[in-house]
């Protein structure tokens, strides 16, 4: 079973609203719900694509049992730990017209010591029955901040491989356990480095060191519209059209999806990467988070620019 | 209909390990009215319900109640789930489990959680890993949805 991580979910609030800017009052002209957070978002979108996961971590109050709600009606596997408080909304603004993006994030609801040993517990159990585990996104209040780090070490006994796509210091933890997969945050390792990530050739010598410690991909994000693939096979620089961009909301959670997609039906890395990228490409040609339809992703899988790097 | 494909797959359960205050505190975070107990590779090896937490607590009464407003004195409840709070959940759960398989038919299920009396049951895979329940509620929501699409 594939296997979701979400410490901290969010109901997912996207608002459209042309020439928008702070300070006026406007009317959205859309408004979309949607559970979120990385590995719901995942969990999400491979269950639109045909696949099965579970979905676990923390939930709490009236947003909590709407998510679990959406979820149980898509048939995804449900684990999570109910805890006091309310689960955080994320709003979201997206001005088609100037092609600016607005978010606004909620820190989401304190995890007690109880609820934490709770995840544990579960976390444990899960991992008799998981063939891969994908961990992403934010901590809330009151998990250690290394936690990435220690789930990805009690996978890796069982011999589990594993996706991470975080920031800051989870990210970091994570990066020194060593997993299958790190979808790397380019302003925070430009930040450990203190090296400047705008360039191609910084970028290589910097991401190339995590293959040391681990890593056998690494995937992390170039002039918006590209990534930078560091493959076992070699690097790849890909890059999608940037007319066809109507929003990068969930574009990243999009791309992890087709890499997983990828490994279950046994692509190899160039048609991995292009399949990625598509879905990521097809996901940010319209506000609603997802996929139109698998066609409408392999049809952009020719139109991905890839280039390698020897 | 297999019940595989209508059952809620969530897995929220706990293990004859988990004291009864920590079952109390997750049969009222999840809304539920009992909770499968899985060993550590998540088979399952019981159920508890609300009735057997009561059951724990006041056993000489328990035959007698047919709902809470027959307790005679709730200061009596409170102070004895006080005391059992800290007892494992093995000690007071059922063993003798009702369960069904994924694969079971849901004209099937719904007879046996009829004759049986049942709100809820667990629902196993192949290996005997809990992966899903089954309710009451979910039948009939089926039913009846099934009846509007027909």
């Amino acid at each position: 079973m594939i296997v979701t991580v979400t410490l901290n979910p969010a109901v997912d609030e996207e608002f459209v609203v042309p020439e928008f800017r702070p300070g006026g009052w406007f009317r959205s002209r859309n408004a979309i719900r949607t559970p979120g957070g990385k590995g719901i978002n995942v969990s999400m979108m491979l269950s639109q694509l045909g696949y099965e996961s579970a979905a676990m971590g923390f939930l709490a109050g009236f947003n909590g049992a709407y998510i679990r709600d959406v979820l149980r009606r898509e048939r995804i596997t449900t684990n999570f730990v109910h805890v006091k408080g309310e689960t955080r909304t994320n709003v979201y603004i997206i001005d088609e017209t100037g092609h600016v993006e607005t978010g606004l994030s909620e820190p989401g609801p304190y995890v007690s010591e109880e609820a934490y040993d709770r995840f544990l517990r579960n976390y444990q159990r899960m991992l008799q029955r998981t063939r891969l585990l994908v961990l992403g996104g934010s901590l809330p209040p009151g998990v250690p901040q290394d936690i990435y780090g220690e789930l990805i070490r009690m996978a890796k006994e069982h011999n589990i491989p594993t996706i991470v796509d975080a920031a800051g210091l989870p990210l970091q933890s994570a990066l020194e356990a060593g997993p299958t997969i790190a979808k790397i945050d380019h302003r925070f390792m430009s930040r450990v480095s203190g090296i400047s990530l705008t360039s191609l050739d910084n970028i290589i010598k910097v991401v190339s060191k995590l293959h040391d410690q681990g890593v056998e991909w690494a995937i992390t994000s170039y002039h918006v519209y590209g990534d930078v693939f560091f493959t076992p096979k070699g690097i790849y620089l890909a890059l999608a059209d940037r007319r066809s961009v109507v929003s990068l909301f969930a574009t990243a959670d999009a791309l992890i999806t087709g890499l997983i997609v990828g490994a279950e039906e046994g692509m190899d890395v160039e048609d991995r990467i292009r399949f990625a990228m598509a879905c990521a490409w097809e996901d940010a040609m319209h506000v609603e988070k997802g996929f139109s339809s698998r066609d409408a992703i392999e049809a952009l899988m020719p139109r991905v620019q890839l280039e390698r790097f020897d | 209909m297999r019940i595989g494909d209508l059952m809620d797959k969530d897995l929220t359960s706990i293990t004859e390990n988990t004291t009864l205050k920590e079952a109390i505190e997750i049969l009222s975070q999840h809304n539920l009215t009992g909770l499968p107990v899985v060993d550590e590779l998540g088979a399952l090896v019981g159920f508890i319900s609300e009735k057997d937490i009561i059951q724990a607590s006041l056993p000489g009464y328990c035959d007698y109640l047919v709902g809470a407003a027959f307790i005679p004195d709730f200061d009596q409840l409170s102070e004895k789930l006080r005391k059992k709070g800290q007892e494992p959940v093995g000690k007071y759960m059922t063993r003798e489990v009702i369960y069904f398989s994924e694969d079971d038919s849901d004209l099937h299920v719904a007879l046996s959680l009829i004759q049986k009396g049942l709100k809820m049951a667990p629902v196993v895979g192949k290996d005997g890993v809990f992966i899903g329940i089954v309710s009451r509620a979910h039948l009939i929501e089926h039913i009846m949805c099934e009846e509007k699409e027909n």
